[in-house]
């Protein structure tokens, strides 16, 4: 059931391995220990190739999000370990860990939120430069910004507005231009396009594939939108209940798809209990 | 321009508001400054209805009432039977007494209230946030008499430098002592208002804090690499600001009022003792200064808030416009 071990392997390693990673949430009383209360995900493992598209798909609650914010080490798991060019980000200290992490950018959901209400989008671009290369002038800053805006095809215009003056469409794009500034290795994309109009999907969806052909990037492309997941991806993991049910190459789960319904996710969904691998309809494929 | 017109012609009308309603109430209130004097046997009915007649007490209410706005438009705010003088003489170097223990008090609790709220919500859950409820709990349930008697009494057992020798008189008269004077009687009522409002804007803090640190925009700047203290003084700082900028307006016409206790308990001269004496004494035109300045600073501390708010948050700025 590992995607690192059942993948047909690439001519070089993964970029990115998280191994047996396990994350659970604890409850605390006021007078009573920690105990688990939650259990997000469970002995999960995977691996990301330089310059693929790895997705990870599940019913809500199935854990997916909660992965992508332990890679990002927003989330401190219970166990595992995540390998990036060698090294355990979870082993490593916050300050050795941060120039390692400045190679990881996310794309959230929700741009609206995602975005911070206060600032301008000129100082929403500047802020990673002002943080993570200081030193670089104002009109550098300002260059830089309106390159990432061309990248993303909006317009140097809309540097002076506010987030809530954009349409969604546009917030996701300042999202990934945000995302992309920094020069990133892995684009983690949060269902970034669940919340857009068709149109825009499509729009945005041919711009990240653009994006990873020009600048070699790695995504991983969360959603539980399982057609989506096997147009833009190199390989699909499937969540469910905090599990790993199905992985394997985009191309299998597209035949899946045509084979039988969604029924899993949507079991999942409704239970809590992890599918049974001997008698789920997808899992002796892996 | 013309929305900040609006809210202090706004402000200007709930002051009206306020002083009329405050000054029908008053006469409505049995009895007047002058009934004292009926029970004493050596002054004649005649004479006490001479001095009503005089000061005009029995005059109809809108009579008495455009003679206070009188007063107030040549700034004598009426005239004190009690201390036998114009009350804007009485009042204003006593509301700049009480002014001056608010702002240091308001201060003092909004400067510990945001490190110790914005500590508990970076410590969710474990023991510091934990002793924090423990704290707030415990000074919430002091009501605010007892805790000025208790501070009182504390600062009385442990021979306290703070407060004593200045209210007993140091006797002293170079600058410096009088400054040193004005500190330490300015410490324990600037602690009891303190500690009076400190748990309330404390756990306000906390929550809005929390708030702000779980919105998805503070997710995405830690993921970005932002440090820490920056996530929290630029963004997450920013977004909580919003409620608790309300919160400051009520907080300051709260304080105000807390005062009057805090100033009574603890012989701070502001308006607490003044307006406590004139309204035992019934002498409605202290009162009624009293009361519109609590008015004034309660409306001036709502629309600082708003106007806060406004600098504060762009959103407002686009729907305003």
């Amino acid at each position: 059931m590992r995607t690192e071990q059942q993948t047909p392997s690439p001519p070089q390693g993964p970029l990115l391995s998280v191994r047996h990673l396990t994350l659970r949430y604890a409850r605390q009383g006021w007078l009573r220990k920690k105990t688990a209360a939650v259990t997000a995900f469970q002995d999960i493992s995977l691996g990301l190739f330089p310059g693929k598209v790895l997705a990870l798909t599940g019913a809500s609650g199935s854990g997916k999000s909660s992965l992508a914010r332990c890679i990002l080490c927003l989330e401190q798991p219970e166990s595992g370990q995540i390998l990036y060019r060698g090294q355990d980000l979870l082993a490593l200290s916050r300050a050795a860990r941060l120039p390692l992490l400045r190679d990881f950018a996310i794309v959230f959901q929700d741009s609206a939120a995602a975005l911070n209400p206060a600032f301008s989008v000129e100082d929403i671009l500047a802020e990673p430069f002002l943080i993570q290369q200081r030193g670089i002038s104002a009109a550098e800053r300002r260059r830089a910004s309106c390159d990432a805006l061309a990248q993303v095809d909006l317009s140097r215009q809309i540097l002076s507005n506010s987030p809530f003056e954009l349409s969604g469409g546009q917030r996701q794009r300042v999202a990934i231009a945000r995302a992309l500034l920094l020069h990133p290795k892995i684009l983690i994309l949060d269902e970034a396009l669940s919340a857009l109009d068709l149109s825009t999907q499509g729009q945005i969806a041919n711009l990240l594939l653009d994006l990873k052909e020009r600048n070699g990037l790695s995504y991983i492309y969360i959603t539980h939108d399982l057609a989506m997941a096997s147009a833009l991806a190199d390989d699909v993991i499937e969540l469910s209940a905090g599990r790993v049910v199905r992985s394997g190459p985009a191309a299998t789960f597209t035949a899946n798809l045509q084979a039988g319904p969604q029924a899993l996710l949507v079991r999942s969904a409704a239970s809590d209990t992890v599918p049974d691998p001997e008698t789920s309809w997808t899992s002796n494929r892996w | 321009m013309v929305r900040t017109g609006q809210r202090l012609l706004h402000s200007l009308l709930l002051l009206a508001g306020v002083s009329l309603f405050s000054f029908a109430l008053l006469s409505v209130a049995p009895g007047n400054f002058f009934d004292e004097l009926r029970l004493n046997p050596q002054i004649s009915p005649k004479t006490v209805a001479s001095l009503e007649q005089q000061y005009g007490v029995n005059r109809s209410l809108p009579v008495r009432y455009a003679h206070w706005l009188g007063s107030i438009a040549n700034g004598s705010l009426g005239y004190s039977l009690l201390y036998r003088c114009d009350v804007g003489s009485l009042v204003l170097p006593r509301a700049r007494n009480t002014l001056l223990l608010t702002t240091v008090a308001t201060l003092l609790a909004w400067a510990f209230a945001l490190v110790w709220g914005i500590l508990e919500a970076l410590h969710r859950g474990k023991w510091l946030d934990r002793l924090g409820g423990v704290c707030t709990s415990l000074l919430l349930a002091i009501p605010d008499l007892l805790l000025g008697l208790m501070l009182l009494v504390l600062a009385v057992r442990a021979g306290s430098v703070f407060a004593f020798r200045a209210y007993l008189g140091s006797g002293g008269t170079a600058a410096s002592e009088a400054s040193a004077g004005l500190g330490s009687r300015l410490f324990l009522p600037v602690l009891a208002l303190t500690l009076g409002i400190l748990p309330v804007l404390v756990r306000h803090v906390r929550s809005a804090m929390i708030v702000a640190l779980d919105a998805p925009f503070v997710d995405a700047a830690r993921a970005h690499g932002i440090s820490a203290s920056r996530v929290i003084c630029r963004h997450a700082l920013p977004a909580a600001l919003n409620s608790l900028l309300s919160l400051l307006g009520f907080s300051i016409g709260g304080l105000l009022s807390m005062s009057l206790i805090t100033e009574v308990i603890l012989g701070w001269p502001g308006l607490g003792p003044l307006v406590l004496e004139a309204m035992f004494a019934r002498d409605t035109y202290v009162v009624m200064a009293a009361v519109m300045l609590s008015a004034a600073f309660l409306i001036a501390g709502n629309l600082l808030a708003d106007i806060l708010t406004y600098w504060n948050d762009p959103r407002i700025r686009v729907v305003s416009a």
